[in-house]
């Protein structure tokens, strides 16, 4: 491993790089809604949206996350009749089904962090005179967050090493640059380097996180 | 009109149990009612019905003779909100909202309810914090106090929306014994200012120097009700009495 090399690759594998960094951001903004969404739904009196958001916690769980990646981006098209309109470029493919996959995690997060939420929370601000919206919002959701921040942490940095899946649909990143590297140099050095990324990508946001628990510790 | 709080043949039942068996009183203002009696009597439920919390199957609940639920049916829900916010409530696990100060405690409700200006509840919230002795406490968590402070910032934070009726109840079943003091010297100061409440609770000796009446309750019912003279002095049943001695 010579240092000239290391830089050399460097500045393409950070390019690489650029893509799974905008995969992560997109993924977080939108999942994290999304799965607030529907725990709500899960949650909810109405039958039909709980039972939808159970059936859709339900698949997007029970199955890879890879065969829903290739299902977005090669199988949508060939569904028949709307197929022809559901050709998207295949980072916005992967874009979707990484949100749908994520908000269905990130849904059973923010579940069982409503489940440890005492009941004599909503009792305390009925009796104040709060409404069960301002109950959720100015009581219930802070807590529900500070309870799924270790859990919210945790599936960020698994985030972060998924986004090597793109490798498998073909669109550019790091994992993908990594390899032609590897097989156009004939060494292994472009993994080795590959790896120290994401660990300096999962350390910034390990940080990231212990900053935020340390800030929301309520003491 | 004269009665604060107003109940008749309150009724509840959870599947064939019976918690409340055709309950009947009245609470005049100012008046504050101890109620004893032992575990699953029917206590908590009555008390937490006054608020809403519990839903009655049959009865009347009359606050400021404004009826909650008369014979059975409950008002509308913009009613109910209404009729209730004239109440405060202090639970017995304090229920405090772990992530906001004191201070957020005790002005989450008023802030969000807006019907007063921000400087007018932040200086009420000082004053009341100063009358449960813990002005020093206002910016700290609760996790960092012990039950007792806990249990009076719960004491500050229900006077902030300024109740008429203030309900306890067991105020100090949660707390170690050396921790009690502090809340019940807390109660009193309420009672010689006047304030109408109605106080579930097990310390019998505070009970009897506090309270203008108490209700015994067992078995879902009011079972004796009097002065405290009456009760722990010549208690008419026999059930009264072994209760009282046992403790």
């Amino acid at each position: 491993m010579n240092l000239d090399y290391i830089i050399q690759i460097s500045g393409p594998m950070l390019e690489g790089a650029r893509t799974t960094i905008l995969l992560f951001l997109i993924v977080i903004v939108l999942s994290i809604p999304l799965g607030m969404l529907v725990t709500l739904m899960a949650k909810s009196r109405l039958k039909p949206l709980a039972w939808i958001a159970h059936t859709y916690i339900y698949v997007m769980r029970g199955t890879p996350l890879l065969l829903q990646l290739l299902f977005f981006c090669f199988g949508l098209p060939q569904i028949p009749v709307i197929g022809e309109y559901l050709v998207f470029d295949r980072f916005v493919a992967a874009c979707l089904g990484f949100v749908l996959n994520y908000g269905a995690y990130f849904a059973e997060i923010f579940r069982g962090g409503l489940l440890s939420i005492d009941k004599g929370q909503h009792e305390a601000a009925k009796v104040l005179g709060l409404s069960k919206w301002q109950t959720l919002r100015k009581v219930i959701l802070a807590q529900m967050f500070r309870v799924a921040l270790p859990a919210v942490a945790n599936e960020s940095i698994t985030l972060v090493k998924d986004t090597a899946l793109l490798y498998a649909v073909a669109v550019p990143e790091l994992l993908n640059y990594a390899k032609t590297a590897v097989n156009r140099d004939f060494t292994v050095t472009p993994f080795v380097v590959a790896g120290v990324i994401y660990l300096l990508m999962t350390l910034v946001l390990t940080l990231f996180f212990k900053g935020l628990e340390k800030r929301f510790k309520f003491e | 009109m004269s009665s604060m709080i107003e109940v008749q043949q309150l009724q509840k039942s959870f599947g064939s149990l019976d918690v409340l068996k055709a309950i009947n009183f009245s609470v005049s203002p100012g008046e504050v009612v101890a109620v004893i009696g032992p575990s699953g009597s029917g206590k908590s439920t009555m008390l937490r019905s006054l608020v809403h919390l519990e839903e009655v199957n049959g009865g009347s609940i009359l606050i400021h003779g404004k009826p909650l639920v008369q014979n059975g049916k409950y008002a509308a829900a913009a009613d109910i909100r209404k009729i209730t916010s004239t109440m405060g409530m202090v639970f017995q696990h304090f229920n405090l909202f772990p992530h906001l100060t004191v201070r957020g405690n005790l002005e989450l409700a008023p802030r969000t309810l807006k019907r007063e200006s921000t400087e007018v509840i932040a200086a009420r919230s000082l004053e009341l914090l100063a009358k449960v002795g813990l002005a020093d406490k206002a910016d700290v968590y609760p996790s960092l106090l012990s039950g007792g402070q806990k249990q009076r910032v719960a004491i500050a934070r229900a006077l902030m929306l300024n109740p008429d009726i203030l309900l306890f109840d067991e105020p100090t079943s949660a707390l170690d014994p050396e921790l009690t003091g502090e809340v019940l010297r807390v109660i009193r100061t309420l009672a010689e200012e006047n304030m109408t409440m109605i106080i579930v609770t097990h310390e019998m000796s505070f009970a009897r120097d506090v309270a203008d009446r108490i209700f015994f309750m067992e078995n879902g019912e009011i079972a004796e009700s009097g002065t405290p003279e009456q009760i722990f002095g010549n208690p008419q049943l026999e059930r009264t009495r072994t209760f009282l001695n046992r403790d």
